[in-house]
């Protein structure tokens, strides 16, 4: 199969953040609030391992800013995670495609437990207490969204799915 | 996903920064806008700017819960017609009342002008659609349609038809955020309606709703006290109910009691909120701006402090004038010590 163009490319890969963006604020009820998979590293971590020719890294930083904005939490909070995550997920790249898609969901796991910790430590850092057992929470759903996530956007990026 | 192609070519000699050193570079600016704004109100137009960019998002957002908000609008013929006539009935009632109070708060205003005293019963309001509600769990916070353009101003008081709901923290041009009192970073100033005990009613962070700590042990606090707001401090106009108490118990191994109440806002229901005007503290705000140029032109430290120290510490110079004289001293001193 012939590569899409780097313009297409790119578009998909902004519209998708935006619609990461989306999910991260649509209302959900009290009691699974605090389960909401962190869309935005999925969706990130997902550009970084099957686009890695995109600098991903800055798009990162500047989606965390506008998500920080979005949950009135400190400027940079969640841009920092965001870049650490990428960053991680970019370096050991070689390392997650080797696996199959169930085993690459549960490499995943310190990533995104990873953002959970640096979410607390920056909230704890800045005098906002909140409840400690709950922040996992993410961590546990997020993983059960991967597999869903990487089918769900392969489709989406290839009807028809070839096998290339 | 190990069937990604391998067209990916790596570059031969990778021109700019390598990915450690970016990553390293975006860390850094990450932790320095996290100090900044902690420290300063610096990054806040940076701020509004995003917010207002980022409107579309939000609308976006707001979609799947309005269609479902549609779908519930659907309704029977004959229920609508019985809630039209219960409603109507209600609005009879409500307006047979609301003649009388136009009544009585023109006799209460006669009786304030006779008393001499500068209470104002008529705020100054704004009706504002909640657009949107923080979905971070830890965080009480909601976002109004209503921004700088209609006049929103920082630490403005919200409220409902039943009490104070929180105030704005964050002002964008077409929209602003408003901490809720249930919020574990929000504090009001409040009086127990039945004693004039005044306290301070700060949030516990989930729906058990507010906790009055630090109150004496003898203070004269009891299941069921109404809590009202309270002008001291100066942001919240005063006499708006902020809870009810449910729960009075000692602190174990202090000297103090700590009373725990339900919001009398309902906070997670409802789409509309009222921004009240608190003339005081606008008042408050121009004397400060007033004092502050004052103080610029003549460069007299004395003149300055003095000029200003009512504005800067409005809690102590508006101590309780008429509350019964025990709890309310000790209170103070309670407070005044940590």
């Amino acid at each position: 199969m012939s590569r899409p163009s780097a313009q297409a490319v790119w578009t998909v890969f902004l519209l998708s953040l935006i619609g990461a963006l989306v999910l991260q604020l649509i209302a959900l009820p009290d009691s699974l609030s605090a389960a909401r998979p962190l869309w935005l590293p999925l969706m990130l971590a997902y550009w970084a391992l099957r686009e890695p020719q995109l600098p991903a890294l800055v798009p990162a930083f500047i989606a965390g800013l506008m998500l920080d904005v979005l949950y009135a939490a400190p400027f940079g909070q969640h841009a920092l995670g965001l870049v650490v995550v990428v960053y991680l997920v970019v370096r050991l790249r070689s390392f997650f495609i080797i696996f199959p898609l169930w085993q690459a969901t549960i490499a995943l796991i310190p990533a995104w437990a990873l953002y959970c910790f640096l979410m607390f430590w920056v909230d704890g850092a800045t005098q906002h207490e909140a409840e400690v057992w709950l922040r996992w929470l993410p961590a546990i759903s997020t993983t059960l969204f991967w597999p869903l996530l990487w089918s769900v956007m392969e489709l989406i990026r290839q009807p028809g799915g070839d096998d290339d | 996903m190990n069937s990604l192609h391998d067209s990916y070519h790596r570059p031969l000699f990778p021109r700019g920064p390598g990915l450690g050193l970016r990553t390293l570079l975006l860390i850094a600016l990450a932790l320095t806008l996290i100090f900044n704004d902690m420290r300063g109100d610096s990054l806040k137009p940076a701020r509004a700017w995003t917010a207002y960019a980022l409107t579309p998002v939000v609308w976006l957002a707001s979609v799947p819960a309005r269609l479902i908000g549609m779908a519930r609008g659907i309704d029977t013929r004959s229920h609508i017609e019985s809630e039209n006539a219960a409603l109507k009935q209600q609005q009879f009632v409500l307006s047979a009342k609301l003649s009388k109070m136009d009544a009585l708060e023109a006799e209460n205003r006669r009786l304030r002008e006779l008393l001499a005293s500068s209470a104002r019963l008529a705020d100054q309001v704004l009706v504002a659609e909640i657009v949107a509600v923080n979905q971070d769990p830890y965080r009480h916070q909601i976002t109004l349609n209503r921004g700088s353009r209609d006049g929103i101003y920082r630490g403005q008081a919200l409220v409902d038809a039943y009490g104070v709901m929180g105030q704005v923290i964050d002002v964008a041009p077409n929209s602003c955020k408003a901490l809720l009192v249930t919020d574990p970073d929000h504090g009001i100033p409040v009086e127990i309606n039945r004693t004039g005990l005044q306290t301070i009613a700060v949030g516990l962070g989930d729906e058990r709703g507010l906790r009055l700590p630090f109150l004496p042990s003898n203070a004269d606090i009891k299941n069921g006290d109404l809590l009202v707001s309270s002008s001291l401090g100066g942001r919240f106009p005063a006499g708006y109910p902020v809870g009810k108490v449910y729960d009075v118990k000692p602190v174990a191994g202090e000297h103090f009691m700590e009373a725990y109440a339900y919001p009398a806002a309902r906070l997670n229901q409802g789409r509309q909120a009222l921004l009240v005007w608190n003339h005081d503290s606008e008042s408050a705000a121009d004397a400060a701006a007033a004092a502050q140029t004052a103080a610029d032109q003549t460069h007299t430290p004395s003149s300055a402090t003095a000029a200003q120290a009512p504005v800067a510490a409005p809690a102590p110079a508006a101590k309780p004038a008429s509350p019964p004289a025990e709890p309310p001293a000790a209170d103070a001193g309670t407070r005044a010590q940590p």
